[in-house]
């Protein structure tokens, strides 16, 4: 095992997973460098939640191994767990309590002292504007609320590394530009940053680092200039997983 | 459109048939065609009294049609397979759509069932030689009465699903299916009564009944034409499809009104300060307590238990019966317990909190069982004393001071255990409708859990049978607490071990593959202690299934006849020192007693050493395994990026110390 002190934030090696005879994940390898924000793009279906999934603990993979800051998330989960915070997509959360619960409770669970828990929570929701929904349930929040409420739980802890789904996913401007801050503040503190996203624009305004899978694969990764390429994110995602832009006239029947 | 809108049923339940689901429709279809069988048999075979043939056959209707009206209150559902909410962007006026809709809920297991078993309308007018004319009518009555069934089936289901999306309406429903059940498993009362209906016929204000009820006017309607009664034939049919129409209009104005309206969002919480919880155990307790009295599901689950225990103890006061009021306290118990196993299934997917929490599991598992606890043991104390002290039964102390600390005790274990062993995937709670029709009981469940929480209690009840008067109480104590520890245990580990499996389940529904893939590394020796119950562990992930669960069953088991029933009773005969409690022995004829502590010895011998021998066979095979994988699949080392890139070896300059 490395050092704590050398490893990279996140290694990934050979993890592979297969639903039925289709591989959803195909032996990726990937290594997210210490205090990077780091994209993982890639097409619909193509193994970005899965990978993350397998990368944090919540998923068996088949074969391969996920490590952070040198700790296999496999072997050792409670020591590699106290250093991640994760943020899935559309998956529950303790649904029938309010923010504010929600945060003292997972906290407590963490084992954090309850003066601590407080003053963390305080701050959490009053940075993302969640303050004044003190009665309002967790199941009762919108889109950009939950992704807010479920990025306030990932940071109680104060984690090394944030692992986030689709954070910007559906959310509204105003809630993206908050959370966008945090995580910038995030990364600018020694923070590391993986998300996967399948918004370009998002992945070039905020990353240094990306990776692009297709098909369960990494097809190209390092820092975004080089996999950039000296053209716009969008072009090379494209020439990459081979998808085009559809031919004019067809549909020819839409014209009015 | 009403083609399109079948072939569409068609498809789409063709495509979400897997396993389970078709086991379900193979077992309904059989219990449904057995009962409509036993209906047909009834209308064929031959009646002392010549009344009873259409009585029977109407007490037989009026179960069935009760079936399709209630049956949606008592398990969820009724038929959703083509959702309405599907077709509100289509150009098509909400009658329209009603229309196709209720003709599409024709096709299906039910109603088809349904029909054979109607059909013992014509059998039994054929049997009794009613004439032709009356046949003809008979085949008419039973196609208007299925439409009758169908279509207020589906009005009922609609009018209940308005209803169940507030507290009010969890509780009211709640109570209208808790007191249908209690009846139904109180008509023990009526037996009597039916025993001499059967032999002398039935009590004219019954048969009267009986075909005043709309299930009995296709009855009406074959007799009328048997004897040239037209008139009294058509208004009978006229009813029935009159009835059908109305039932369809009414459940097409609901349906609009479902099309046009949105859940309302949840009204502002009582939030209290939760100080108390100032640690992991008491936090999860405070979550529970909230999802309890918040949760809409969890809310109905609680108003049903209470009301199932209060209308079933009741309910023999109306024909003077007072015995069942003194337990009324373990009834509530038992049923808090059997619908209370499926905790992880309605969170869903939120357990993805905990996998990322260490440690949590144990935390979550004893917190929950504490919350039910706390839920549970406070109502059932309290009718337990309120109904003694009523009843002036103070002689049953003993007896209820026994079985209700076991049961609690086993209930705070059997529902974490069968929630993370068995649980059954339900729709998150964030994404589920107001309705709470639409998330279905898995009755299996609730079955396998009553069975199982009663059996907690049997130790118990056997001490207080067998020993002297301390014994019960003690047993039950100690044994309700050993239970909830061990279970609870027990329940941890396998959270603890198999969480990913568990929510992959939750998240899919597809059930987690018996033997785990074997990892392409040997992970280094964790420093989390690993919970002693691991099925790897012991290296019994290999074994088959049966050879599993003997391993586990004997090793656990046999010390009941190896000690308890062997070495002990052995000391107290041969030290002379004898207190027969619920040792078998002891309470045999005195030739037998060293007999018997022989065979009880050799049995529990016999559990111990097979049980280890297949164990340590398996345990010896995983390690087999375990050592071939070991010099292929040493960890890479280091990790490759991608085919086409070069690995950026610049970020170690950007790292930032913490």
């Amino acid at each position: 095992m490395e050092s704590w002190g050398t490893a990279p934030a996140l290694r990934l090696a050979g993890l592979t997973k297969t639903f039925g005879d289709r591989p959803a994940v195909d032996h990726i390898d990937l290594e997210v460098p210490r205090g990077s924000f780091f994209g993982l793009i890639g097409p619909n279906g193509a193994g970005k939640t899965t990978s993350l999934s397998m990368a944090v603990g919540l998923l068996r993979p088949d074969s391969g191994r996920s490590q952070i800051f040198g700790v296999d998330v496999w072997a050792d989960p409670a020591r590699a767990k106290e250093l991640i915070g994760v943020l899935p997509d559309g998956l529950s959360m303790p649904e029938r309590l309010t923010g504010r619960e929600l945060l003292r409770f997972t906290g407590l669970l963490r084992g954090m002292e309850v003066p601590e828990v407080e003053r963390r929570s305080g701050e959490l929701l009053e940075i993302l504007e969640l303050a004044d929904t003190g009665r309002t349930l967790v199941m009762e929040y919108s889109t950009g609320m939950r992704k807010k409420i479920g990025l306030a739980t990932a940071l109680l802890h104060a984690p090394k590394l944030l692992v986030l789904d689709e954070p910007l996913e559906a959310v509204d401007p105003a809630s993206a530009a908050t959370i966008k801050v945090i995580l910038r503040r995030f990364v600018r503190d020694g923070g590391s940053v993986v998300f996967s996203s399948h918004v370009m624009a998002v992945v070039e305004q905020l990353c240094d680092h990306v990776a692009v899978i297709a098909s369960g694969r990494v097809v190209a990764s390092g820092s975004l200039e080089t996999v950039r390429s000296g053209r716009s994110l969008e072009e090379r995602f494209m020439d990459l997983v081979g998808g085009q832009a559809p031919e004019m006239g067809e549909l020819a029947w839409l014209s009015s | 459109m009403v083609v399109l809108l079948i072939r569409m049923k068609l498809a789409v339940l063709r495509n979400s048939m897997n396993g389970q689901r078709a086991g379900r429709l193979v077992t309904g279809a059989v219990a449904g065609l057995t009962l409509a069988a036993g209906l047909i048999l009834l209308a064929g075979r031959g009646y002392p009294v010549a009344s009873l043939r259409f009585d029977v056959l109407g007490a037989g209707f009026a179960l069935w049609t009760a079936g399709w009206l209630l049956g949606p209150a008592l398990f969820g559902g009724g038929d959703e397979t083509l959702r309405p909410e599907q077709f509100s962007l289509l150009p098509l006026t909400p009658r329209r759509l009603a229309a196709g809709l209720a003709a599409s809920s024709f096709v299906g297991v039910g109603p088809l069932v349904t029909l054979v078993a109607f059909s013992a309308l014509v059998v039994a007018s054929v049997k009794t030689g009613l004439g032709a004319a009356a046949t003809v009518v008979g085949v008419l009555a039973v196609v208007l009465q299925l439409s009758v069934c169908v279509l207020t089936s589906r009005l009922i289901t609609a009018v209940l699903g308005q209803i169940m999306r507030s507290k009010v309406g969890a509780a009211l429903a709640a109570l209208v299916s808790a007191a249908i059940l209690a009846g139904l498993h109180s008509s023990w009362v009526l037996s009597p009564l039916a025993q001499t209906a059967l032999r002398t016929g039935f009590p004219d204000s019954l048969s009267a009944w009986l075909t005043a009820l709309p299930s009995g006017w296709g009855l009406l309607a074959v007799h009328a034409a048997a004897q040239g009664n037209w008139p009294t034939v058509a208004a009978a049919l006229a009813g029935l499809a009159a009835l059908g129409l109305l039932s369809w209009y009414g459940w097409a104005g609901l349906l609009k009104r479902r099309l046009a309206t949105r859940r309302a969002s949840g009204r502002p919480v009582r939030v209290s300060s939760g100080d108390w919880a100032r640690g992991p155990v008491t936090a999860v307790v405070a979550r529970e307590l909230r999802t309890w009295s918040r949760d809409l599901l969890r809310f109905h689950y609680l108003v049903f238990a209470l009301c199932y225990a209060l209308v079933f103890c009741l309910l023999p006061l109306a024909v003077g019966a007072s015995i069942f009021l003194p337990w009324t306290g373990l009834v509530f118990a038992l049923w808090v317990a059997a619908i209370s196993a499926n905790l992880y299934g309605e969170d869903g997917t939120e357990l993805w909190g905990k996998l990322m929490i260490p440690g949590s599991a144990r935390h979550d598992v004893r917190g929950r069982q504490l919350a039910w606890l706390l839920v549970t043991a406070p109502t059932a104390l309290t009718l337990t004393i309120a109904m003694v002290v009523l009843t002036g039964e103070y002689g049953l102390w003993p007896w209820l001071a026994t079985v209700l600390p076991a049961l609690l005790g086993g209930g705070a274990g059997v529902t974490v255990l069968v929630s993370v062993l068995r649980p059954v995937p339900m729709t998150d709670p964030q994404l589920r409708g107001g309705n709470l029709l639409e998330n279905g009981t898995d009755f299996a469940q609730v079955l396998m859990v009553l069975i199982l929480s009663a059996a907690t209690a049997a130790p118990a009840y056997l001490a207080a049978r067998l020993g002297p008067v301390w014994a019960g109480p003690v047993v039950g104590l100690a044994g309700g607490a050993l239970l909830a520890w061990s279970l609870g245990r027990w329940a941890a580990a396998k959270l603890e071990s198999s969480a990913p499996e568990l929510l992959l389940y939750l998240r899919t529904g597809v059930s987690p593959q018996r033997r785990r893939p074997a990892l392409a590394w040997k992970p280094e020796r964790p420093s989390l202690s690993k919970p002693e119950l691991h099925l790897e562990k012991l290296g019994l992930h290999l074994a088959p299934n049966g050879q599993r669960v003997y391993v586990v069953a004997s090793l656990i088991l046999c010390w009941v006849p190896l000690a308890a029933q062997g070495i002990v009773p052995a000391l107290m005969l041969a030290t002379g020192q004898i207190t027969p409690s619920w040792f078998l022995a002891l309470h045999l004829p005195q030739h037998l007693q060293w007999p018997a502590v022989v065979t009880m010895t050799c049995l529990g011998l016999v559990m111990l050493i097979t049980g280890l021998g297949i164990g340590l066979h398996y345990r010896a095979k995983s390690q087999r395994v375990a050592d071939e994988l070991e010099p292929t699949n040493t960890a890479p080392g280091k990790a490759t990026t991608s085919d086409n890139q070069p690995t950026d070896h610049d970020h170690h300059e950007l790292r930032l110390e913490y």
